[in-house]
């Protein structure tokens, strides 16, 4: 096979050079390497990688200089941990990890860099084609008049009374950001949605739910933006998406057919499974998460998946997993991107349906919501049940004979917006909380339905209002002296630790954090 | 597997004992009903009040066989249940060594140095949680039923529902139920512990 494309990102100093002695002494370089150059490798984020295999290419080469030479001191370094990041996300995706490649070359070394690039060519030459196919972006138009009073006539926008409840509830017009839920719903009913500032306002909604909540008129704003994104979107829009669109593009990844993803392979091999059980564990994306943050946040979402499975083993559940498991699609449906959302739904719920299964259980708050709720509401019907694993353990435990272990600290919690917004679950994460043992468990100023968001949903519209929400709402954990955040999503601990890495107020925001899960599995015993 | 399963064929003799009003001597009356009836054994049952019977104590003797019961008092039982502080100072010397004690433990405190089987469950917290006090009796029920097999699940629920008041069935199914799952849920503790894995992550 000699059909295929490797991208080399070169770094315009040291490698370029040595780049260069070969084209001069007009050496063969593969035909199948097209070359990028750059102003340093440091520069290509995890993103860009990422996005050239989205795009195509069946392998990607950075190729920077050698530590110590790097003009701008930490690019070499930057760029070995992007690859690295890169290198395992892909591998866990089953993309395979040869694929993408880092090397670095000093300005003489021309002989040396041949030899590199051919030896990579021959490994993508053996690996085959990358089973991704490039999937076609949208093009750039305007949003028909059309589509959006169709939105605003689904979700009964016209309803509004123009009464501000929400925008004097919603965290982000608090917290000082000139956004307001009232005014955004009038223009795009006015028919601005052309405008620069509803082009850019309809990102930064969080979708949180709290206007909802206070909506006397009862209009769901967060669907309403959710769907309002979409044909912006679809129209070519710029959905103002974090990390460089990252997490979009793995998650628009998974939609491939031809993938073979590796997500379990980090599974303890204590934890009991049966690949037979009618009963099936939906992990989620944490362990994409956590290799992605690693060496940033530091996050554990993983362990959630983990404590999971064990707390269904303590019940002497042993759950089948399920290996083509794609993203549930949340992220997607909640940036515009229905279509690729709908592609992973069916593909998730038609693999389910393959293995017989009666009964999804996950942990994630976002997957639940989705799968139980979204995946119906746009036309993919279930046959079988969703579970929140909170609704499992209050059952089991309420059977009795259960004890928890003492936990040495003050506790505070932080809520799920997905649960919150959700009539079942709600409740169910205070119940579970008040059977633990803390020292004391009290509550943060705004709480339940009132709670304020982690700071970012869907990985899209993150600015600095968003940081300045983390800040108030840590400030609220720390003002209920505790010394333990609980949480019940992934991404608050992604988020939250986020605004904890702050270079200046860091220090004062620390908060150890443990998902609920993770603190019942620690401390649940039998009586 | 508890003493009285091993010896599920012989002759069980139960005492239940509480304070009037909390349905001690219905209980009795299920419990021997679901032998009689639904496993079709022998089965007798003697009450006795104190003479402060409202609030005072009071008792239920049931003795359950395969064969034809001759006397129906018990003095050393098989199967103490107490739902009482004072049922269970007064007969706690009695039960015999290998016996099953079960309490209520929101209401008894057992002593020290048992050695006999012990299992205990928060019933009246429970009941409270269904909103009757009432109906600690037919939690307690259930998890007798769970935890000592001396009757089916079978005959013990369809014994409940003869025996409670009409319109109060699905209350007394949900009460029993709960007891029952109690009852499991101690037992797969037990079963757990002995095999070393006490929580989640050992
Ligand atoms: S969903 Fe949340 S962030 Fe968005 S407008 Fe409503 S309250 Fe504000
Ligand atoms: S709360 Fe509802 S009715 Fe009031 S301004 Fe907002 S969308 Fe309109
Ligand atoms: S809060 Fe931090 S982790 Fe979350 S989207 Fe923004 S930058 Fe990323």
């Amino acid at each position: 096979m000699d059909d295929f494309k490797i991208i080399l990102f070169l770094c315009n100093w040291g490698p370029h050079t040595a780049f260069q002695t070969l084209q001069d002494n007009g050496s063969e370089i593969p035909d199948q390497i097209s070359m990028i150059r750059i102003p340093c490798t440091g520069r290509i984020s995890k993103s860009l990688l990422f996005r050239a295999f989205e795009m195509g290419a069946d392998g990607v080469v950075l190729l920077g200089c050698q530590p110590g030479t790097c003009r701008y001191g930490s690019g070499t370094a930057t760029a070995r941990e992007n690859t690295e990041d890169t290198r395992d996300i892909i591998g866990m995706l089953g993309l395979g990890k040869e694929r993408l490649g880092h090397a670095t070359f000093l300005p003489d070394e021309s002989d040396l860099l041949l030899q590199f690039l051919n030896d990579f060519c021959d490994q993508i030459r053996s690996l085959g084609p990358s089973p991704l196919l490039p999937i076609p972006m949208p093009e750039s138009e305007s949003v028909s008049r059309e589509s959006v009073a169709e939105i605003v006539s689904y979700h009964d926008a016209f309803a509004c009374q123009d009464c501000g409840k929400c925008s004097s509830a919603c965290p982000l017009a608090l917290i000082g950001k000139p956004f307001s839920p009232r005014e955004l719903v009038n223009s795009i009913i006015a028919g601005n949605i052309d405008s620069p500032s509803v082009n850019k306002d309809i990102w930064s909604c969080l979708t949180c739910g709290l206007c909802y909540d206070r909506c006397p008129s009862a209009v769901n704003f967060p669907e309403f933006i959710r769907d309002i994104r979409h044909v912006v979107r679809k129209n070519g829009g710029n959905a103002r998406e974090a990390h460089g669109g990252f997490f979009q593009s793995l998650m628009r990844a998974m939609t491939w057919p031809g993938l073979k993803t590796q997500r379990w392979d980090w599974l303890p091999k204590d934890v009991d499974l049966d690949a037979k059980s009618k009963i099936l564990f939906f992990g989620g994306c944490a362990p994409y998460f956590d290799i992605f943050f690693r060496n940033h946040l530091n996050v554990e979402t993983t362990n959630i998946i983990e404590d999971s499975l064990r707390l269904l083993n303590f019940f002497d559940i042993k759950p089948a997993l399920f290996k083509d498991e794609r993203c549930c699609g949340h992220d997607l449906l909640w940036s515009g991107d229905e279509e690729n959302f709908l592609k992973l739904a069916k593909m998730n719920v038609d693999s389910i349906h393959n293995l017989g299964i009666e009964e999804v259980i996950t942990a994630c708050p976002e997957c639940y919501r989705t799968l139980a709720h979204d995946y119906p509401k746009h036309g993919i019907p279930l046959n079988f049940k969703v579970t929140h694993i909170y609704e499992l353990l209050e059952k089991e435990i309420g059977k009795g004979a259960i004890d928890f272990k003492k936990i040495d600290k003050k506790i505070t919690f932080q809520d799920s917006c997905r649960l919150n917004w959700l009539e079942k679950p709600a409740d169910l994460p205070r119940k579970l909380i008040r059977r633990l043992k803390p020292i004391r468990f009290r509550e943060m100023q705004n709480n339940g339905s009132a709670a304020i968001c982690c700071g970012n949903c869907a990985w899209t519209g993150c600015d600095a209002f968003s940081k300045a929400l983390q800040v108030k709402r840590l400030r609220q954990a720390h003002d209920t002296e505790s010394e333990l955040l609980v949480t019940a999503c992934p991404k608050c601990q992604i988020h939250l630790r986020c605004a904890m890495e702050d270079p200046f107020l860091g220090e004062e925001l620390n908060m150890e954090m443990i998902d609920l899960t993770g603190i019942i599995a620690k401390t649940i015993c039998w009586e | 597997m508890t003493d009285s399963q091993n010896h599920q064929q012989g002759k069980k003799e139960i005492i239940i004992t509480g304070f009037g009003g909390q349905g001690i001597v219905l209980a009795g009356i299920i419990l021997g009903k679901a032998a009689a009836i639904g496993e079709h054994m022998e089965s007798t049952l003697v009450q006795s009040y104190g003479p402060e019977s409202r609030g005072g104590s009071c008792n239920a003797q049931v003795v359950i066989s395969r064969e034809m019961i001759h006397y129906p008092y018990v003095s050393h039982p098989d199967i103490l249940v107490c739902m009482s502080q004072s049922g269970y100072d007064k007969l706690i010397d009695q039960i015999k060594e290998k016996g099953t004690l079960i309490i209520d433990q929101d209401l008894v405190r057992p002593g020290r140095g048992l050695t006999c089987d012990f299992f205990s469950i928060p019933a009246t917290g429970m009941a409270e949680a269904l909103g009757r006090v009432m109906i600690a009796n037919i939690i307690m029920l259930g998890f007798l039923t769970a935890v000592t097999n001396v009757i089916s699940m079978d005959a013990a629920q369809k014994s409940v529902l003869e025996s409670v008041p009409k319109g109060t069935e699905k209350l007394n199914t949900t009460a029993f139920q709960k007891g029952h799952d109690y009852g499991l849920a101690t037992l797969k503790g037990r079963q757990k512990k002995a095999a070393g894995q006490a929580g989640a992550m050992s």
